[in-house]
């Protein structure tokens, strides 16, 4: 079934400047790889500072932009759009490995 | 130390990329250090191909004409597993992208392409692209002219042509030399096409507007022969009434098909005739002594015509029944006697289409170089092929390709699949390419199987951009997104066969990612309980049309 896209959770993302990896805005205003640490936005309101915030702190990121989220019972959080999932959690095949010769 | 066969960069070439890569280091240090913004970087890092995507930042190489050296694919080899994480993805036009690049190692890597003789530059932008052509180039036994003395000349021309750096749109440019168009020329920007005329002149057939993505066309013919001296200053003409009249005012309308669709090919013709006469007889005209010093470049290897019938490979052929099926599928005829051209599949059971790892790219080289004089050529169709090869080394060269993985013996079978990177990887991506390849590729994974079904093309893009070539494919499958669930959209009939070149048609509405195997097993079904006598896949879909393929498809999904 179609999901609703318009999450009212969210959280700052961008890619890291110097590696391009994906990166999400924490409560203490640092970028941190881990998405269970981003700072979460409850409301439009607090969105919009959240993605104030990210942008006065993009010296070493690109182009950061909101996600909208959704949190489960036990406070996990996981992006709504597939697009943001595999952004947070990556491939989701298995790559060769550099040394591989068959692909497993 | 020159590769033998084919162009080596000299003085000019050298310093050329050199210098850019000095200038791309200074842009990185300068971005690093915040003293440049991402505005203001981002074109410079796409000049050099360097495009930033969900996860890192991706680096496309460029690889002229799909042609390499063992020495140049051992270095791709190193750059991925130095930079990278040790594989790389062999794209639809014939490039390489390493997707994981870091943006203060790209110099590096960039300066480690430099000394193999490669870059990245006009990877990227609105500029000509890397010319393709036929990677049986300068092998095929059906090849009237080597295309790649042709190409060379296009990619030495349009190398940071001043004129062309901002054209409306990026611009793509194939070359074939065979009436077997294994270059798919009539869906890209220009096409040419060498062939004999009545008078035993071989000139090109010019072929304009075509090209896939969001408004697909099928090009047309702008000259029927065109002598072949006269092919830089033709281009020229044509790539500056596309220069003056092409859209800027739309990104969707830019591209030249469009600029051909809206005024029709007659009056693009005689706008080019027009400009063309201006320059037809200026320093664009090739001379003899150019295109000799160029051809010199691709002087074929001193291959001497040998026995065809060798007793080894009669006998393995009777022993090993997945090596016969082999030489039926990825080995193709040679034009010197005793010859032959073997396709590396990068296509193994399950494997994401095109990707091959550090140690396959070496082990591939090594092969080259034992086998093929040292020559590797890069299809459109995301694979490998050893254009030299003796028939009587044939046995050896399976049993080395067994050993990486690539001896899968599918080219042109429904599990050689071109798929796009998809949303795995790409920003502009709708949906996922490269699983549902895995999971088509494992249904369908026994030989037997495979070549009963005979030649088949699935073709996936995971979005309307359609890298993945879904509207040429036997069957097409085109990844949407609707309210954040991936559909895909399935098309029947397209083909790139020259004479035959076709769009699909979208067969009803899309399937979602589950269903796709099923839906693609119950079009195969169809085809298997209709098809007559030598019929491929897309001849019975041509005789009798959707409805069956429909019925059946929408009955299982």
């Amino acid at each position: 079934m179609a999901k609703n896209l318009s999450g009212d959770l969210q959280v700052a993302s961008a890619n890291r400047l110097a590696d391009g990896m994906v990166v999400f805005l924490d409560a203490a205003g640092q970028w941190t790889e881990r998405l269970d640490r981003a700072d979460i936005a409850r409301n439009k309101q607090v969105a919009d500072i959240l993605l104030e915030r990210a942008r006065a702190e993009s010296f070493t990121v690109v182009d950061p932009f909101l996600v909208a989220v959704i949190e489960d019972e036990e406070g996990r959080i996981e992006p709504l759009s597939l697009r943001e999932k595999i952004r947070a959690s990556g491939l989701t095949f298995a790559a060769i490995a550099a040394e591989a010769v068959r692909y497993a | 130390m020159p590769d033998a066969h084919f162009y080596s960069y000299d003085d000019f070439d050298r310093r050329l990329v050199a210098e850019r890569v000095e200038q791309f280091r200074d842009q990185v240090r300068r971005r690093l250090a915040g003293e440049l913004t991402e505005d203001q970087f981002k074109p410079l890092r796409l000049t050099n191909g360097l495009y930033l995507q969900l996860h890192a930042y991706m680096l496309r190489i460029a690889i002229p004409y799909g042609t390499l050296s063992s020495r140049q694919l051992r270095k791709l080899a190193e750059i991925s597993r130095k930079y990278d994480r040790g594989y790389g993805h062999f794209t639809t036009r014939q490039n390489l992208q390493l997707h994981w690049i870091k943006l203060e190692q790209a110099p590096d890597a960039i300066a480690a392409l430099a000394e193999v003789d490669m870059h990245s530059i006009q990877t990227s932008g609105n500029c000509v692209r890397n010319t393709t052509a036929d990677h049986f180039a300068g092998a095929a036994a059906d090849e009237i002219e080597d295309p790649r003395v042709w190409c060379e000349i296009v990619r030495q021309w349009s190398t940071l042509h001043p004129e062309f750096s901002f054209l409306p749109r990026k611009f793509k440019i194939a070359i074939t030399g065979s009436p077997n168009d294994r270059a798919a020329v009539r869906v890209h920007d220009i096409g040419l096409r060498l062939w004999r005329n009545d008078r035993g002149e071989v000139g090109f057939e010019v072929i304009v507007g075509g090209g896939l993505g969001r408004t697909p066309m099928i090009g047309k013919t702008l000259r029927e022969f065109l002598p072949k001296d006269e092919m830089l200053a033709y281009l020229e003409a044509a790539l500056r009434v596309y220069n003056r009249y092409g859209r800027r005012d739309n990104l969707f309308k830019a591209r030249i098909k469009i600029l051909v669709h809206e005024i029709g090919v007659e009056k693009m013709r005689e706008e080019v005739e027009a400009e063309y006469e201006s320059m037809k007889d200026s320093a664009l005209k090739l001379s003899p002594d150019t295109i000799e010093a160029i051809a010199q470049h691709f002087a074929p290897p001193p291959l001497r015509p040998k026995r065809t019938l060798v007793p080894e490979v009669e006998a393995l052929k009777l022993e090993d029944r997945n090596f016969a099926l082999w030489l039926k599928s990825n080995v193709a005829p040679h034009r010197v006697a005793g010859h032959a051209i073997v396709t590396a599949s990068l296509k193994p059971a399950g494997a994401p289409p095109g990707d091959a790892s550090a140690a396959q790219m070496e082990g591939v080289a090594d092969i080259a170089d034992a086998y093929s004089y040292s020559e590797i050529r890069v299809s459109h169709e995301q694979n490998l092929v050893l254009p030299h090869v003796a028939v009587e080394d044939l046995p050896a060269v399976y049993r080395a390709l067994d050993k990486l993985g690539f001896a899968e013996a599918n080219i042109g079978k429904i599990t050689d699949i071109i798929a796009c990177p998809g949303l795995d990887y790409c920003a502009l991506a709708n949906a996922r390419s490269i699983p549902v390849a895995q999971r088509i590729s494992n249904h369908f994974a026994a030989l037997a199987r495979q070549h009963d079904i005979g030649d088949l093309k699935i073709k996936i893009s995971g979005c309307i951009n359609a890298c993945g070539h879904h509207h040429v494919g036997h069957i097409g499958i085109l990844g949407v997104d609707k309210n954040g669930v991936e559909l895909y959209q399935i098309s029947l009939g397209g083909d790139v066969d020259f004479g035959h070149t076709a769009l699909g048609t979208i067969l009803g509405p899309a399937v979602p990612a589950e269903k796709v195997v099923e839906a693609v097993d119950a079009l195969v079904t169809t085809y298997l309980e209709a098809r007559a006598e030598g019929e491929r896949f897309v001849d019975t879909y041509r005789r009798i049309g959707a409805q069956p393929f429909k019925d059946r498809v929408y009955a299982t999904v």
